[in-house]
């Protein structure tokens, strides 16, 4: 039986270890997306990562029971925020910018190699077509990107996405619809018939 | 709309961005443009690359541990520092003392006013997560059922145990308390301390494998609901007889029910319903197997052996799985009619068998499994049963009471009757009770061996007679020396002994006793002839001589009985220093009594009569035994 997030929450806050730790494993991947989005970089936001689950945990006691998900998530944009402010202030460098936020990053080759059901030229395909829609979220202005990352791939509903982003259900709507144009303009048209 | 569709209005369209008329008219549009829906094909297409980074982001578990090790230790750096600056330390304490001090009161004040009535002993238990998450739900349906845990003491070091645990919801003092009994919390992990038991008392069936458990336990209430805990693991308890009953504050305390969770088992818990913040004595009852009691008497004869020393002793053996500390222990003589084993009713994975509403054995259990038997036809159920035991239990010293058909021996004080361990204890002694010893010599039933005999009347004339004696071997001790030192005479299985009955105990064969038989002569006579010249009718006479000796240095009482496997025959005796006595139709029995160290000898002449001798016997008045 799985328990909703605000149940976990509410144990967590009693004291229950296991409650706070099922929710990072519940969420992590997401949280972790939405900040790779965010930044474009792996190691940023892995370090947002540990920040924002941070902030929940010294915050928990100001969630107010409902719509955890949306909470938590608002969390993970003021983070990217502060976390921007601080990068204008301390220019850091990647080594390895360009796959920082593909998971296969550290070892491309080495994923082709393993998928054995998979043709290695079709995998070099996919992975290519993976970084070209990487870089065109990436070239989003933040608040469109921040709005389709929560609205796509969150699955946040219209209304969640503007209480996380703080502005109105039609500005995000606005938003989404501008990053969706952008997208269709910058993504080649052959990418999603291969996909 | 006039022309096609743009791009922006087939994208809020597809991903519902669009207001309901723009939606509408896009929807009209494109039910008519081939060419739109072409565009939207494509446009959705070239879009749905963007779930090629779905999923596509996955935290390491080193990440996640790392996460959870940083925010669950956000604080810790900071006391390190303070231990690496001890000057630094020392202020910061300095400062925590003095806002604690400060805000101490303030807080008291807020925790009293949000929480007025707190356990007298409460352990916070750390609930797991499926627990607490159980808790919440229920809170946010109804009144709060996940509660701190309160309790007191762990029974004593047995293997098995059967413990009571209590638990407390909360209720503000002076609120109406809600009428809507909590949902009863199935979590399986507990954290508790345990009440002690106060008494215990058993009541143990010998005829059956049953013995009454009550025992007495105090337990600290909360206003409000409150749950109640029974475990009997490895126990022979039966969970169906389980009672719990409030001994005061009756008004203010009820148990209003049982609930056996599932997937928990060998577990119970008991709804209370409290008016009161505080202790309340409760007293528990419930039926077990394994524990049994046996009778044991050891009669030492007096030197002249007309008197005899009894004492009757009783033996407790427990295996039902429980340890039983400082326990009155009662033993009950006397059938009791039992519906279900109550070995097998303990044994049973859930108490009513399946918790799904199906088979009949729930009906069956539910209507009650044991029953007591009072009078020849009466059955009372058990609680009714129970009621009436208590009432008797109120007294303290030593008694022995009559229950209908049942008779209860109370140990004095108390025992302390471990599991797996037996112990005799003594029921009761009586001196020189005056004892009548006889040897008996019947062929028939036990050949050429003389039986020795010791007779006593359980009643007042023999010092007895105030309980009937309970099943038991019986042992006799004689006089072996001057010294006083014992030799065994013999022993045997006593059945029950009303009051007021004789008891003979038969003490095996005596060797210093003899009886010897002889038969000395044998004829027919007074022969009859039918028509035909054949013999219809006949007499036949035997002469026996009888040789008792009695080798032992106390004058013997000795029973001779004789058969002669007919009805109809005449003795008669050679002279009157013997006497014999009919002792029904077909056996004579003769008693002497033998000075010690002599032999008596007598002889008699029995006639048995055959065919037509019978009609003459009767009608010429011959009566057998004359």
């Amino acid at each position: 039986m799985a328990y909703s997030d605000e149940n976990l929450i509410a144990a967590h806050l009693k004291g229950d270890p296991t409650a706070f730790r099922e929710l990072v494993c519940r969420h992590g991947d997401g949280v972790l997306g939405y900040l790779c989005h965010m930044t474009g970089n792996r190691d940023q936001a892995e370090d947002l990562f540990q920040e924002t689950f941070k902030r929940v945990h010294e915050k928990a006691h100001t969630f107010r029971g409902e719509g955890f998900k949306s909470w938590l998530f608002t969390i993970a944009t003021r983070v990217t925020i502060d976390g921007a402010r601080r990068r204008k202030r301390r220019v850091a460098v990647s080594l390895n910018q360009e796959r920082d936020c593909d998971e296969t990053g550290d070892s491309q080759l080495a994923t082709v190699a393993d998928e054995k059901a998979t043709d290695p030229a079709d995998e070099m395909v996919r992975q290519e077509q993976k970084e070209q829609v990487r870089r065109a979220i990436e070239s989003l202005p933040t608040g469109q990107r921040a709005t389709l990352v929560l609205a796509y791939y969150q699955q946040l509903s219209y209304r969640e996405v503007a209480e996380v982003l703080g502005c109105s259900v039609g500005t995000v709507k606005t938003q989404m619809s501008r990053a969706l144009a952008t997208l269709a303009q910058r993504l080649p048209d052959s990418i999603g018939a291969t996909k | 709309m006039n022309g096609h569709l743009t791009d922006q209005q087939l994208i809020d369209y597809q991903f519902d961005l669009a207001s309901e008329a723009d939606s509408g008219e896009a929807r009209t549009h494109l039910e008519k443009c081939e060419t739109c829906r072409r565009r939207l094909h494509a446009l959705a297409r070239k879009l749905g690359a963007l779930e090629l980074l779905r999923d596509d982001v996955t935290a390491s578990k080193t990440l996640l541990s790392e996460t959870l090790r940083n925010a669950t230790q956000a604080g810790r750096w900071k006391v390190l520092l303070l231990h690496r600056l001890p000057w630094a330390g020392a202020v910061a304490a300095a400062v925590v003392v003095g806002i604690g001090l400060l805000s101490v009161p303030s807080v008291l004040r807020k925790e009293q006013s949000r929480r007025p009535s707190s356990p007298v002993v409460v352990q916070q238990k750390t609930v797991p997560p499926k627990a607490l998450v159980a808790a919440g739900k229920g809170e946010a349906k109804g009144p709060a059922h996940s509660m701190p845990v309160r309790g007191y003491e762990q029974t004593p070091s047995g293997v098995a145990t059967s413990v009571l645990v209590a638990a407390a919801p909360t209720a503000q003092a002076g609120t109406v308390i809600d009428e809507r009994p909590p949902f009863a919390p199935a979590s399986a992990i507990e954290l508790v301390v345990l009440p002690r038991r106060e008494d215990v008392q058993l009541t143990i069936y010998n005829a059956a494998d049953l013995t009454l458990v009550r025992e007495r336990r105090n337990l600290t209430l909360k206003r409000g609901w409150n749950w109640l805990q029974f475990m009997w693991a490895n126990t022979l308890i039966d969970p169906t007889s389980l009672h719990l009953e409030p001994l005061e504050h009756k008004g203010q305390v009820e148990v209003q029910q049982l609930v056996f969770p599932p997937r928990l088992r060998e577990l119970g818990r008991w709804l209370i319903r409290s008016e009161i913040d505080g202790p309340a004595p409760f007293e528990l009852t419930c039926f077990t197997s394994g524990l049994s009691w046996r009778a044991f008497y050891m009669g030492t004869l007096s030197a002249d052996e007309k008197t005899m020393h009894l004492e009757g002793h009783v033996r407790v053996q427990n295996n039902s799985g429980e340890d039983y500390e400082d326990a009155q222990t009662r033993l009950v003589v006397g059938e009791v009619h039992l519906l279900d084993q109550i070995a097998e009713l303990a044994r049973r994975q859930y108490p009513y068998g399946s918790p799904l509403p199906t088979g009949e054995m729930r009906e069956e259990s539910l209507d009650g499994a044991v029953y007591f038997r009072q009078g020849k036809d009466q059955l009372v159920p058990f609680r009714k049963g129970v009621g009436q035991m208590l009432e008797s239990w109120e007294r303290k010293q030593i008694q022995k009471e009559g229950l209908s058909e049942y008779f209860l021996y109370t140990i004095e004080g108390t025992e302390t009757i471990p599991n797996e361990w037996g112990k005799r204890l003594l029921s009761f002694e009586a001196d020189d009770i005056p004892v009548k010893g006889l040897y008996k010599h019947d062929e028939e039933r036990w050949g050429t061996e003389t039986i020795r005999f010791l007779s006593f009347a359980n009643d007042q004339e023999h010092k007895l007679g105030e309980t009937p004696i309970p099943d038991g071997t019986v042992r006799v001790y004689g006089r072996a020396d001057e010294q006083g030192h014992l030799s065994y005479v013999g022993g045997m299985e006593v059945k029950y002994i009303p009051v007021g009955e004789e008891v003979e105990l038969n003490l095996g064969s005596a060797r210093l006793v003899e009886v010897k038989p002889v038969l000395m002569d044998y004829r027919t006579t007074n022969h009859t002839f039918d028509a035909k010249g054949e013999v219809n009718g006949w007499e036949e006479v035997r002469t026996w001589k009888i040789e008792v000796v009695n080798a032992r240095t106390l004058p013997v009482e000795v029973q001779v009985a004789r058969g002669f496997e007919t009805p109809y025959w005449s003795l008669m005796l050679a002279d009157g220093a013997v006497s014999y006595r009919k002792h029904d139709a077909t056996h004579a029995r003769f008693e002497l009594t033998i000075p010690p160290r002599q032999t008596q000898v007598f002889e008699y002449e029995v006639t048995t009569y055959h065919g037509v001798r019978q009609e003459a016997f009767s009608k010429d008045g011959i009566k057998a035994g004359n």
